[in-house]
């Protein structure tokens, strides 16, 4: 079989873009199918994200905008999957693309159509709170920046010749009654499925109120309330009156957790970290403060990384957390609601609330499950998509993977990982199939500028009216063309719309220009489009500036516009003074070294490295240990019920077989340098490896409370056990198990405490695994769960009702009621709590088993500093970002995966180890990665040869030539950082087209010619 | 303050729990997660120091002298609407039905005992049938001889092959007689053809407030007899 | 009580012929059929009325089904304008306290306790009447209301009926 380089992902929220962009960049050809008319999916609806408090659409929009000018990313909007028949590497996928009624070659998204469109209808992406037109776009940063026409209301489709107003009013002649839906028959090797989710739609829970009460809104809704870009532009108000709430109830597990009304059993894993952080955030809004927050809930789940310490902020902060599920919303006066609860112990009290959210839960995305079944893939019996637990982003049709919220209800991170895991699943296929369907950008050659005086044109830009509603952007262009060396200046609608670039770029080569000065939105997200411009124009890509004259200036001076102007000038004047002085830089690149370093074989290595050596990149993994496995050695199952030693024998024989992979055992490592692409790496055994990438999967510890407050007798009364050493009795099939009459458990021993104030995610469910497991042992046995919130997220709820319907009995604790142990005669003794009746308990078990904490190595700090890699507050490594770039550090070409994180399950350590090495092929693929062209360099005449920069320099990037005495820059090492120039006592090293002549030039361009405006100078 | 009593669970006995899951597949006593949703939602909770939560938890810990004594049975109305939330759906009301059941007869309050014998002999009141026939056939009299525009009011008695077959309360024809007229007037005006019987005629029904199975399935089943045996197609409830 | 027959016949599989059916859904049917002439006009004065869903009939039997045939029948006869909906409502409505044997058993401080919940519910809706279409019901709230001080008058639906009637 030849397998096909291309691969279909279905689905763009973050799952399928973040699967799409690691394809893509790592040697295939994506289709993107999405059903809306943008991509971004749900996350693009939120307002803030956990638990970093980011702006969602700010960190999701740069991946947005990637994935939509990839040129090997073909993203077809309002299209679904139809079909899918062939095998593994070879499918034949026909997509669906439905009309969007607007040319997007001629669209330049002036939103002009939708201003005189006459028909409105429920604006979906604001669930419904506010309306759009029949023609409109799904959301102001949408990709691609598009209008689209909805068919089921436009007035002309329904009734040819009635209306037609869209037509007359747009300027680009973009709009066509005539479009058609059109089959794509696409050829693929490999399908990833990122469907996503619905929310819960709580309208047949009629004692929510939802749907029949003024002021009872979802999760979602809220959300797109706190919204800047939402229906009441972030000014928090509630539905009824638009008055600002100034009293908010959150309702947990409202469509979770619940087998009666709601028919979902399992735990939607993202409620209560969700409620959590609108709770906060409300707060943050409300106008004088004062606002009172309540979170209504049952066990409060915040088992992710920084989730506990977000948790008690809040409590800190004032949000006040009631224990207990609310029966009924009560409508009261003025449109207020009436919340009567019982508190743990049964008193019943009553709250009024002027706004109540009801925190629903997730479930496959209703859209797709017609779908989903068609192309064969299983579902459980919670409707979501079967995945294994050694193959977490596998369906059970081979070739078909699946990422993201559709096969369990998961959060931001776990679904970019899990993005991640499903690209390397579909490379580790297709891997022959390498680079054989991409394109490649040829530019032309680039002309030699030089020798010429500047030319320098600059292109100002209306952003539709994000600009132009303030600044007086012709002004501004007529304002342009009298500075020095301007000799072009223009205003676009959209400077970054598809037929602006290509009169741009026909407009440098015609007028000559050899510098680019773009007035618009941010370099953030346009600087790179732009920059490609140039080079198609045949010109260097450094010879351009960006004025940011949307974000720093229309959008943040809306109410002064003549001011606005004035600043527009003056950020233009500078940029032009700037990019006088730029020069052309080389293309700077480090070739690879096609060899990962992977450190650790537990899972998370052993995954790591198979991933990466199954698709021909050779492989060092290195080992402190003499063994292969890690911590799941002492693993007897998976929640799952999957015994882990078969499984980890299968590993450990292809480990040992592979051709590819160099084993390491007994070897630590001693010393390491370079940078992405070119890391050298001495071990303990005296070898010297270089590699291009390095995957960190080092391990975490299990806590043995020997002594202090979480003792409980460990140690001193043979009876009890941590959850490992059950384990281990499991495993030897210890007998002596089933004659115990009575077991307890205590969870939480060394997590959520003072100095330990994170949650071990995987102890629940561990325990609650084998309190299932000594049943099945002996039915008989009398099994008590001494615990304080039970964590059994997403599908593993199913545990934990399988345990109770079992009879063991859970009894909750707090730390002012800590169970008490006593070793009385040999025979064991606890004193437990019941909040429910408020009474003592005593109980005699013939064991106890305390589920304790999973710490990080203590040795973690040594390896981190080496891969110049951050530790986080709670001990484990920091990846770059926690909720976009799960599996990679800070420093390019380093990943982690594993325990190392943060406590993670066995599926989620597959996942993530995946993850690492999708991201690390990318870099493995290729034979140069790109290297930063703005870099450092040393004038050797300057340079005493101090070496205060060498220190200093982050990267190694910058040594003192022995030779010479003198400074030099490894440009393929240096990133631009600017901390050698900072550093140097003797003004010789400098930043290329950041040196003194050019940001003085900027800086004095800043000072001259000021005018004082009509309302002063501010 | 914690209450005072400790519970010695070195053996973990639940009896109760047990019997009633036996008698009653599916209840899923166990499944209960302590929300407090009921506790939440019920006006019962903290009668008698109890409430839906409370009580379910007595069982699982094996209280069970404890739930046999309590007369939170009683204030609890079997109403279900604890149930009609509760994400386990576990019903509450019908573990209170059973626990009522197994009060021994002479521990059960007098009265409810006492509507459910009479109930057992005819109806709740213990009127005597007669005195029913009578207070019908006297009150319709009254309407026809002095309401104007009612002097064809019917209120058939046994009836037979009427389409309809209507229960009565025994409240009315025992202390407000003059309440029966408004329902015979609206089947008047609508012209249906109904019927009382002379036997069997309440169809109130206490007998499911005591918790005795046996008894509640015995006055159903006469009711059952009775219209059967009228041939009425259908028995209207009238509440 | 509704549930009592229904579950009673479905519990111990008592063989029958009939249909069991209540007379609510019947109100409503024969209203909709034309067969019962209803006319609010008689309520000129705005008289406000509210309903109290019996846990037996609507929950615990028929469902919302039933309770809507009931605001259907109350609103075709005392003027849709005049009728004010209590919350919780239909298969969610709290029981009145009356219910499963409790004015029968004779506890009565609990019982009143228990009713104080269903007092304040039908106190906010202000309605000058509350229609109780089952005996418990009618026996309870007409004691709450008199033991807390309300101000409504509690009824059965039937005399609202014949008020209504036109022949």
């Amino acid at each position: 079989m030849n397998p096909k380089g291309s691969v279909l992902v279905v689905g763009a929220g973050i799952a399928g873009v973040q699967a799409a962009l690691d394809l893509a960049d790592g040697g295939y050809y994506v289709h993107l199918v999405e059903r809306r008319p943008a991509i971004g999916g749900g996350m693009s609806q939120l307002d803030k994200t956990f638990p970093t408090n980011d702006c969602s659409a700010c960190i999701l929009s740069p991946k947005l905008v990637e994935c939509g000018r990839h040129l090997n990313i073909n993203l077809l909007t309002l299209s679904e999957l139809v079909s899918i028949d062939g095998e593994p590497g070879d499918f034949r996928a026909v997509v669906r693309q439905h009309p969007r009624y607007v040319d997007t070659g001629k669209c330049i998204a002036c939103g002009l159509c939708a201003e005189k469109c006459p028909k409105k209808v429920k604006n979906e992406f604001n669930m419904g709170l506010s309306e759009r037109k029949a023609a409109y776009l799904l959301y102001p940063q949408a990709v691609p920046l598009k209008y689209a026409i909805d068919s089921k209301n436009c007035i002309w489709l329904n009734k040819p010749g009635r209306c037609g107003a869209c037509a007359k009013a747009c300027p680009a002649g973009a709009i066509n009654f005539d479009d058609a839906p059109k089959d794509h028959l696409l050829e693929v090797g490999a399908v990833v499925l990122a469907p996503g989710f619905s929310p819960f739609d709580p309208s047949a829970l009629d004692f929510t109120g939802y749907g029949r009460v003024p002021n009872v809104v979802t999760s979602m809704e809220f959300e797109r309330l706190l919204s800047p870009s939402g229906p009441c532009l972030g000014h928090m108000e509630r539905t009824s009156d638009h008055k600002e709430p100034k009293r908010i109830a959150w309702l947990q597990c409202v469509g979770s957790r619940d087998i009666n009304k709601a028919c979902h059993g399992y735990c939607s894993s993202v409620c209560c970290m969700y409620a959590i952080k609108q709770a906060v955030i409300a707060k943050e809004h409300a106008t004088g403060g004062g606002l009172s927050a309540h979170i209504f809930f049952m066990d409060m789940r915040t088992h992710g990384k920084g989730f506990e310490g977000y948790y008690n902020r809040a409590q800190t902060d004032g949000v006040v957390f009631h224990r207990s599920r609310v029966h009924s919303v009560i409508p009261g006066k003025d449109d207020n609601l009436i919340i009567r609860y019982a508190d743990e112990h049964g008193k019943a009290a009553e709250e009024e609330f002027d706004l109540v959210v009801l925190s629903v839960g997730l479930e496959l995305n209703r859209n797709a499950i017609s779908l989903m079944d068609k192309l064969g893939v299983g579902f459980d019996s919670d409707g979501f998509i079967v995945t294994a637990p050694f193959a977490p982003v596998s369906t059970n049709r081979p070739g078909v993977f699946v990422c993201g919220a559709a096969s369990e209800p998961k959060d931001i991170p776990q679904s970019v990982v899990e993005a991640s895991a499903a690209a390397l699943e579909a490379e580790r296929l297709l891997a022959e199939a390498r680079w054989s369907k991409t394109k490649t950008k040829e530019f032309p050659p680039e002309r030699d500028v030089r020798p010429e005086p500047p030319r320098i044109g600059v292109f100002v830009c209306h952003c539709g009216i994000n600009i132009s509603s303030v600044v007086d952007v012709k002004a501004v262009t007529e304002y342009a063309k009298g500075l020095p060396n301007v000799v072009f200046a223009q205003d676009n609608l959209f400077t970054c719309s598809q037929d602006t670039i290509n009169q741009m770029s026909e407009t440098i080569r015609r007028e000559r220009l050899n510098r680019v000065v773009v007035a618009s939105c941010s370099p953030r997200t346009h600087e790179p489009l732009f920059q490609e411009t140039l080079r198609e124009a045949g010109i260097n890509k450094y010879l351009f500036e960006m004025a940011n004259i949307r974000d720093q200036d229309s959008w943040v001076h809306r109410d002064a516009p003549k001011m606005a102007t004035l600043k527009a000038k003056d950020l233009v004047r500078m940029a032009v003074a700037k990019v006088r002085g730029d020069e052309p830089l080389p293309y700077n690149s480090v070739p690879v070294t096609r060899a990962a370093l992977v450190v650790g074989a537990g899972v998370a290595g052993m995954t790591a490295a198979l991933s990466l050596a199954d698709q021909g990149f050779k492989v060092h993994l290195v080992e402190r240990k003499d063994r292969l496995w890690g911590h799941a050695r002492k693993f007897y199952r998976t929640w799952q019920g999957d015994e882990v030693r078969p499984y980890l024998e299968d590993m450990s024989r292809a480990i040992e077989s592979h051709s590819k992979i160099e084993l390491h055992l007994n070897t630590t490592i001693e010393d390491a340098s370079g940078s992405v692409g070119q890391f050298k790496t001495s071990l303990s055994d005296g070898s010297l490896i270089e590699h291009g990438v390095a995957i960190l999967a080092i391990g975490g510890e299990s806590f043995k409370p020997r002594q202090g407050k979480w003792n409980y007798l460990y140690g001193r009364n043979p009876n009890v056990h941590t959850l490992l050493e059950l384990d281990k009795r499991f495993i030897e099939g210890d007998q002596d198990l089933k004659g115990l009459g009575q077991a307890v458990f205590i969870h939480c021993v060394g997590s959520r405490v003072p100095e330990r104030p994170y949650c071990s995610r995987v102890c629940c469910t561990h325990a609650i695994d084998q309190a299932l497991k000594l049943k099945e042992l002996n039915p008989e046995m009398d099994i008590f769960m001494l615990y304080r919130d039970i964590r059994t997220y997403g599908k593993r709820e199913r545990l934990y009702q399988e345990a109770r319907g079992k009879g063991i009995v859970f009894v909750r604790y707090d730390l002012e009621h800590l169970p008490e142990v006593r070793d009385e005669g040999g025979r064991l003794l606890v004193r437990a709590h019941d909040p429910v009746l408020d009474r003592y308990i005593n109980l005699h078990p013939d064991l106890l088993v305390l589920a304790s904490a999973v710490v990080p190595r203590d040795d973690m700090g040594r390896l981190s500093k080496l891969y110049k890699c951050a530790v986080g507050a709670e001990g484990f490594l920091l990846e770059a970002h926690m909720k976009l770039r799960p599996v990679d550090f800070a420093t390019e070409g380093v990943y982690l995966a594993g325990l190392c994180h943060y406590p993670k399950p066995i599926d989620e350590t597959i996942a993530q180890a995946k993850a690492a090495a999708a991201r690390a092929a990318i870099v493995l693929s290729k034979e140069a990665v790109p290297a930063e062209g703005v870099t450092a360099q040393v004038n050797p005449a300057k340079c005493t040869g101090c070496a205060v920069c060498t220190q200093v320099c982050p990267y190694s990037a910058i040594n003192i030539d022995p030779a010479t005495a003198k400074a030099v820059v490894n440009v393929g090492l240096c990133k631009g950082c600017g901390a050698c120039v900072a550093s140097c006592r003797s003004d010789a090293a400098s930043l290329k087209n950041l040196g003194n002549e050019q940001i003085m030039a900027a800086i004095e361009a800043a000072t001259e010619d000021v005018v004082i405006g009509p309302e002063g100078l501010v | 303050m914690p209450d005072e009593k400790r519970l010695d669970l070195g053996k973990l006995r639940t009896k109760l729990k047990k019997h009633i899951e036996s008698a009653v597949p599916g209840i899923n006593i166990d499944y209960c997660l302590t929300c407090g949703l009921c506790a939440s939602g019920c006006p019962a909770t903290d009668i008698e120091g109890l409430d839906p939560r409370k009580f379910l938890r007595l069982l699982v810990l094996g209280q069970d002298e404890e739930i046999l004594k309590t007369n939170w049975i009683y204030a609890c109305t079997m109403c279900q609407r604890c149930k009609y939330a509760c994400p386990m759906g576990i019903d509450v009301g019908r573990i209170v039905y059973e626990i009522r059941g197994m009060r021994p007869k002479e521990q059960r309050p007098k009265n409810l005992q006492r509507s459910c014998d009479l109930q057992k002999e005819s109806n709740s009141t213990g009127i005597p049938n007669e005195d029913f026939v009578w207070v019908v056939g006297d009150v319709l009299q009254e309407v026809r001889n002095n309401e104007p525009g009612w002097a064809n009011l019917a209120a058939p008695i046994d009836k037979a092959g009427a389409m309809y077959y209507l229960n009565q309360n025994a409240k009315e024809p025992t202390v407000e007689p003059e309440e029966m007229v408004p329902l015979w007037k609206i089947l008047g005006a609508a012209g249906i053809d109904w019927t009382y019987s002379s036997k069997w005629w309440d169809g109130a029904n206490y007998c499911l407030f005591t918790g005795d199975a046996m008894d509640w399935e015995m006055t159903v089943r006469r009711q059952a007899e009775v219209v059967d045996g009228l041939g009425c197609k259908y028995y209207i409830n009238t509440e | 009580m509704f549930y009592a027959t229904l579950e009673g016949l479905r519990r111990f599989n008592i063989p029958h012929k009939f249909e069991f059916l209540s007379i609510i859904s019947l109100y409503a049917q024969w209203i909709r059929e034309g067969r019962l002439k209803v006319d609010p006009s008689w309520n000129n004065e705005g008289l406000k009325f509210t309903v109290q869903d019996p846990c037996k009939l609507v929950r615990q039997g028929l469902g919302d089904r039933v309770a809507d045939d009931l605001r259907f029948t109350i609103k075709k006869v005392v003027g849709e304008e005049n009728f004010i909906e209590p919350w919780p409502n239909r298969s969610n409505n709290y029981c009145c306290g009356g219910g499963g044997g409790a004015l029968q058993s004779g506890f009565v401080k609990n019982r009143r306790d228990y009713g104080k919940i269903k007092f304040e519910q039908l106190k906010r809706t202000g309605a000058d009447v509350v229609i109780t279409p089952c005996h418990n019901c009618h026996g309870q709230i007409m004691d709450i209301c008199d033991f807390y001080k309300g101000k409504w008058k509690t009824t059965h639906l039937w005399n609202w009926i014949v008020k209504a009637l036109k022949r």
